[in-house]
């Protein structure tokens, strides 16, 4: 932490030297594109991390720029300052954080649909400060804005601002490397994996929608002093579209990538636009490519260095959290499960129940509903009829993040990792979720967290311990055991597993095996199996479940279901 | 990570070269800053927006007032020199021009032809520090110090003209349509007090946004079902050109007039001769008034820039106006010196192309000009002597 | 019939009509390719130029309709064949790219033009009597165009070989490609259509507007709203879509002004986008 601070105040320092280098009108200059690069980096948080596209970021800063505007015409002079100037940066932030609320619960993915109301949105705050003349000012703007109190002049607002930035990176930096950082690059790769580890991914996002909000609002509370006048423009479309570009020239996915694209494209479009009449079709030209071929623009190298300014030392103790031990036998009961799409079938009346902790394998020919009675069962799709019932409790109709937390996991048939993450990131995803309160993804504390499972697994399964590579360096094997493994972290008490060995070679087939017998002896999980290969199912199943056409067939132990001749016919061809 | 020492020397070079570069990159810039004797005058001039099409002719005659300005000795015995810069950006951007201008070009006057936004936002950047004489027609109200108006205001648009309308066309029903901002709304504002003084009614009132490429259907429509007799238009640019287009395509100029009060020139060619009948100009210069002193500025421009140069209007004008008003005004209080020119300012006459205007309370008193349009040209039909701005600043 | 009415009548059908014209060529690379084309208001402005240039030149208006076809062709093609092809299956990085792109071929036409607008003489100036109202001519010829326009489109898609040949692409990729279907030819020819009709709505529009390096803006922010409202993919969508915002903002537009029309396209759009983002007629 020492360091943190230790290198913000040599960026500080860094900042405080560049009006005397470059003399008054860069310190104007400056001062002004400082405020533009704390508004890219809330763009830096929602695309770069979280993997979402805010195509209106400009209308937090015109809204904060209002407020602040407002506030210091009318009361100027007053100790209300003190508590209006802040609320003009907080205000932005919470609507950000309850659009995004509304927005992101009304549909799971965030997709371009997600930067179309942005920016209608923004279109509509422009609007509406052109028209709303009274208190806005109309197209002219609010004017006569003086400066802050007790600072007179740009000049030493400068420093103000510079402030400003370095306390704002350092806060966006704080955030990249907690864990929140870490679930907001996963749900950019994988959101619909991470809410079947128990996350409310559309608070996540809405968070990070509120607090790109409010670093718009921040960099607009100073606008208002240092120009003096805020017009609708500030709001507008062509700032944001703006704000973007600078954003994704200078590196969307690195730390200090906004606040260098702002900067620099920025103050140097405005120097040279008129100067070299190409230098806008060159930045076009430039975006182009960026987002082609370089996510990671122009910091993308320096970023290294700066991660090494801003980064913490990880040689902290490790804290190993216990396994919760043998837990409550799940009842699972499905009853009457009806689901069809269009005019295909896929569930018909399905009904079952599991009382006692075993392994139950579910099996079938290919489109007997197997995967769909997971998804049913998971909530990934809504069942259409009937119910079904965890412990005599209504999990139908409920979210995936909601299911999970109940006790589910899951694991896929296609393993479903975070690739760009770190194997340990991926693990921690996996503690993480249903341990961690929403406070807690904000300290660096969870990132030292450890399982005794984990530790177990490594034992077993040694590539684990490469720890710092990135996920999508495994092999497809290693990628079903990483996921296998995930799914075990968050102690479900039931465990579905779709076929967990396709696609690995009889020795890992033989390993992963062996981990689900030492699963089901170590925390007595009720697990149920969807497997193809009868001598697996011959291993490990205690029941066997065989489903044809949505419904259950037969449900008994291996013999009876091998002896069943209704059982053969559905199979047929296939020798059991 | 393997070659983390190499990577990272190889990154703090590249850091240390691109600061290096960014350090060097302003000083590349300080070009075209010319000699420390020249005396600059920042020019701010539409080039881009809703009023570009008014940039070339402003151009011109702001090159053209530099060479007069500087023949007849330059100003303060220093040559004068001109930095131009767009106006037609939003209100901010051309705040920040004003800053670069005054901070780092280091312009010693500057002369603006642009719409009031624009004016404020450079007023409250400027904050008086160097003199500014905004040229073009306004709303009036401009009372900041060290800002010096020359161009029309309502009172000498309308104030003569209404009586004239109502009296010779006997007008009794007026309709007013204008761009949502200040001029427009202030100009009807005063509008209204000269109609009821005259006799007459508002029968609608109209704003249209300013920047969107406007379509006028319906507001041609609403204006239809209004039925004035008169059309006050306080439209700019662009959306003049299209609404009195859509409004004579809609038949209503057979028996509606309309008076626009920023109709020049480009503007009507850009409506042409199809849709112009029964539509008037209130301006203070139309590049046929039939002067010695216009005839001569006409054909000295010509002279300059060519039969085919974009064509003179009373914006233009205004820039001529302004840089030899500005520069004639230096001279005579002998310095830049705020108190000294708002001294020699008051009663401050000087001739013009259109005959001499007389500067009170920082504004202009002048001859103001009704033209019909024929066709694609402006028939001067009424000359009214000498009106007063109507303008008071303490 | 009242007078007024009819005016205000017309004026809608005007909107309504315009406005399918307009996004018809977004319709087909959103709708069918998939492709969010931001740049599609830019190559509404290369058709407006196209007819200026032309108009300039002294030629015959309707000169100016191949020559916007010709340049649109070209330059949809290039598009398509070095940049999009690669991005059909990554719906935001088309997003980012096309929007690089309008802002690329702003300003390569402010380079030629300059950032003025240009305004073009009327090529049909004067007006028509339609049921006793005068109503103005290259109006009411734009109407029929767009209207006789969309009716032989939708007769050929229905019917035609090739149409049939984009349906099988669309609905699917693989199946398509398996029966012998020459996809990325298909795709890359269907793009260059989307485009020509852009620039031909331009041609049509050119008279009636400023033209100016930034006049796509406006049509592709109001063409997205169209095709969110109406839904994507079918004609009839582009139709209804056309039609609640092009009435909406016509009617809230003659009866409260301007502002209020762009007002009330905005709230129908945010409200679209965010309950119903299948709009009207969805595709299943």
């Amino acid at each position: 932490m020492g360091s943190f601070l230790g290198r913000s105040v040599i960026l500080l320092v860094g900042l405080f030297t560049l009006p005397t280098l470059f003399g008054d009108f860069w310190a104007y200059q400056l001062g002004l594109y400082f405020l533009y690069s704390i508004a890219a980096l809330g763009i830096g948080i929602c695309w770069g991390q979280a993997g979402f596209l805010p195509l209106g970021q400009a209308m937090f800063l015109g809204i904060g720029a209002y407020l602040s505007g407002f506030s210091l015409i009318h009361f100027h002079d007053s100790a209300w300052l003190f508590l209006l100037l802040p609320s003009a940066a907080i205000a932005p932030g919470l609507l950000a954080f309850f659009f995004g609320l509304l927005i992101f619960r009304g549909r799971v993915e965030s997709g371009p649909y997600f930067a179309l109301i942005t920016l209608a949105l923004s279109l509509l705050t422009f609007q509406v400060a052109t028209s709303w003349v009274e208190v806005t000012g109309g197209f002219n703007g609010l004017g006569g804005i003086p400066g802050l109190p007790g600072i007179a002049g740009f000049k030493a607002l400068y420093y103000v601002i510079a402030t400003v930035l370095t306390i704002s990176v350092c806060g966006v930096a704080w955030l990249v490397k907690s864990p929140i950082g870490v679930i907001w690059r996963g749900i950019a790769e994988n959101e619909p994996r991470l809410t079947f580890f128990g996350y409310d991914t559309p608070l996540l996002k809405a968070l990070a929608f509120g607090i790109s909000g409010l670093l718009g609002g921040i960099a607009g509370v100073f606008y208002a002093p240092h120009q003096g006048l805020v017009t609708p423009n500030l709001a507008g479309f062509i700032l944001s579209a703006e704000l973007l570009i600078w954003t994704a020239v200078g590196g969307r996915k690195t730390l200090m990538g906004p606040v260098i694209g702002a900067i620099l494209v920025g103050s140097l479009t405005a120097e040279l636009r008129d100067v070299v009449p190409v230098w806008e079709l060159m930045i076009a030209g430039l975006f182009i490519c960026v987002v082609l071929f370089m996510p990671k623009g122009i910091a993308g190298w320096p970023e290294q260095l700066f991660r090494r300014i801003f980064s913490h030392s990880r040689q902290e103790e490790k804290v190993t959290l216990a396994a919760r031990g043998i837990l409550t036998a799940p009842k699972l009961e499905l009853s009457g499960c009806s689901l069809s799409l269009g005019s295909v079938g896929i569930l018909d009346n399905l009904s079952f129940q599991i009382d006692e902790p075993g392994i139950y394998c579910l099996i079938g020919p290919n489109g007997a509903g197997k995967t769909s009675t997971f998804n049913a069962i998971t909530g990934a799709v809504y069942i259409q009829s009937g119910t079904i019932q965890l412990d005599g409790e209504r999990m139908s109709g409920l979210l995936p993040n909601n299911v999970a937390l109940r006790g589910l996991g899951r694991k896929f048939q296609v393993p479903s990792i975070f690739p760009n993450l770190t194997i340990a990131e991926n693990l921690l995803v996996a503690v993480w979720g249903g341990r961690c309160s929403l406070k807690d993804l904000f300290s660096y504390k969870p990132l030292n967290w450890s399982s005794t499972i984990i530790t177990d697994l490594r034992e077993k399964f040694p590539f684990l311990n490469q720890d710092e590579n990135s996920a999508n360096e495994l092999s497809h094997g290693e990628k079903q055991v990483l996921e296998l493994a995930m799914s075990l972290l968050g102690e479900p008490r039931l465990l579905l597993l779709d076929e967990p060995c396709a696609g690995l070679s009889p020795e890992e087939t033989e390993k992963v095996i062996e981990t689900v017998h030492w699963v089901r002896s170590t925390f007595d999980t009720t697990i149920m199996v969807i497997e193809h290969d009868m001598a697996l199912v011959k291993d490990i199943a205690d029941q066997v479940i065989v489903m044809h056409q949505g419904q259950v067939l037969t449900i008994g132990s291996v013999q009876d279901v091998q002896k069943d001749i209704r059982v053969k016919e559905v199979y047929v061809g296939v020798s059991i | 990570m393997l070659n983390r020492n190499k990577t990272s020397r190889r990154q703090i070079l590249k850091a240390a070269l691109g600061g290096a570069a960014l350090s060097v990159a302003p000083g590349l810039l300080k070009y075209a800053k010319g000699a420390a004797s020249d005396f600059k005058i920042g020019l701010f001039i539409p080039l881009s927006g809703p009023a570009a099409l008014f940039g070339p002719s402003a151009k011109n005659c702001g090159e053209l007032a530099i060479d007069v300005v500087n023949k007849s000795g330059g100003v303060l015995g220093r040559q004068a020199k001109l930095y131009i810069a767009d106006a037609g950006v939003p209100p901010a951007e051309a705040a920040k021009s004003a800053m670069r201008l005054m901070l780092s070009e280091k312009v010693d006057l500057m002369v603006g032809n642009h719409d009031s936004a624009v004016r404020q936002a450079i007023v409250g950047a400027v904050k008086g520090k160097v003199p500014y004489v905004y040229s073009p027609v306004y709303e009036g109200g401009e009372c900041s110090p060290n800002v010096f108006m020359l161009g029309e205001t309502p009172q000498q648009q309308l104030k003569p003209t209404i009586p004239y309308f109502a009296k010779t066309k006997g007008v009794k029903n007026y309709y007013l349509i204008g761009n949502d901002y200040v001029w427009p709304r202030i100009t009807n504002k005063l509008a209204k007090q000269y109609i009821s003084a005259a006799g007459g009614n508002v029968v609608g009132e109209q704003y249209i946004p300013f920047g969107p490429a406007n379509k006028f259907e319906s507001a041609v429509t609403r204006i239809k079902s209004a039925k004035p007799d008169l059309v006050v238009i306080t439209l700019v640019g662009g959306d003049n050109v299209n609404f009195n287009r859509t409004f004579a395509e809609f038949g209503l100029h057979k028996n509606i007039t309309r008076v626009a009060s920023l109709l020049e020139e480009n503007t009507l060619m850009g409506i042409g001769a199809a849709s112009s009948s029964n539509l008037y100009s209130s301006m203070a210069y139309f590049a046929n008034i039939d002067s010695t002193e216009n005839k001569a500025f006409v054909s000295s421009y010509k002279a300059k820039f060519g039969a085919k140069a974009a064509v003179l209007n009373t914006l233009a004008e205004s820039n001529y106006a302004g840089i030899t008003f500005g520069s004639a005004l230096v001279n005579k209080a002998g310095s830049t010196n705020a108190s000294k020119l708002a001294a020699t300012a008051e009663g401050f006459t000087i001739n013009t192309p259109t005959g001499s205007v007389t500067m009170r309370n920082r504004h202009t008193d002048k001859n103001m000009f009704l033209a019909e349009c024929m066709g694609t040209q402006f028939s001067v039909a009424k000359v009214f002597n000498n009106v007063a701005s109507g303008q008071t600043c303490t | 019939m009242d007078p007024i009415a009819l005016t205000i009548a017309l004026n809608v059908v005007y909107e309504v009509t315009t406005l399918f014209v307009i996004v018809l060529g977004l319709a087909i690379v959103f709708g069918l390719l998939r492709v969010m084309n931001l740049a599609h208001g830019e190559f509404i402005m290369i058709g407006a130029y196209s007819a200026y240039f032309c108009q300039d030149q002294g030629w015959p208006y309707i000169t100016a309709i191949p020559f916007a076809l010709i340049i649109a062709a070209v330059v949809g093609y290039l598009i398509e064949f070095t940049l999009i092809r690669h991005l059909y299956k990554r719906p935001f990085d088309t997003l980012l790219v096309t929007w690089g792109l309008s802002i690329l071929l702003r300003e390569l036409i402010e380079l030629v033009y300059g950032k003025g607008f240009q305004s073009l003489s009327n090529p049909i100036p004067g007006s028509v009597n339609i049921l006793g109202e005068p109503y103005p001519s290259y109006r009411a010829l734009v109407m029929v165009i767009a209207v006789v326009s969309a009716i032989v489109l939708w007769a050929w898609y229905r019917r035609s070989l090739t149409g049939a040949r984009v349906k099988a692409m669309v609905e699917n990729t693989e199946l398509a490609q398996a029966v012998g279907i020459r996809v990325d030819r298909l795709a890359r020819h269907t793009f260059v259509v989307g485009t020509c009709f852009g620039a031909l709505a331009g041609v049509m529009l050119a008279p009636l507007t400023r033209v100016e390096p930034f006049m796509g803006l406006d049509y592709i922010l109001t063409s997205f709203f169209v095709l969110v409202v109406g839904g994507i993919g079918t004609l009839l969508g582009l139709t209804a879509g056309a039609g609640v915002i092009g009435g909406v903002q016509s009617v809230v537009a003659n009866l409260f002004g301007e502002t209020s029309g762009y007002f009330g396209v905005l709230l129908i759009a945010i409200l679209f986008l965010w309950l119903k983002p299948n709009g009207l007629v969805s595709r299943s």
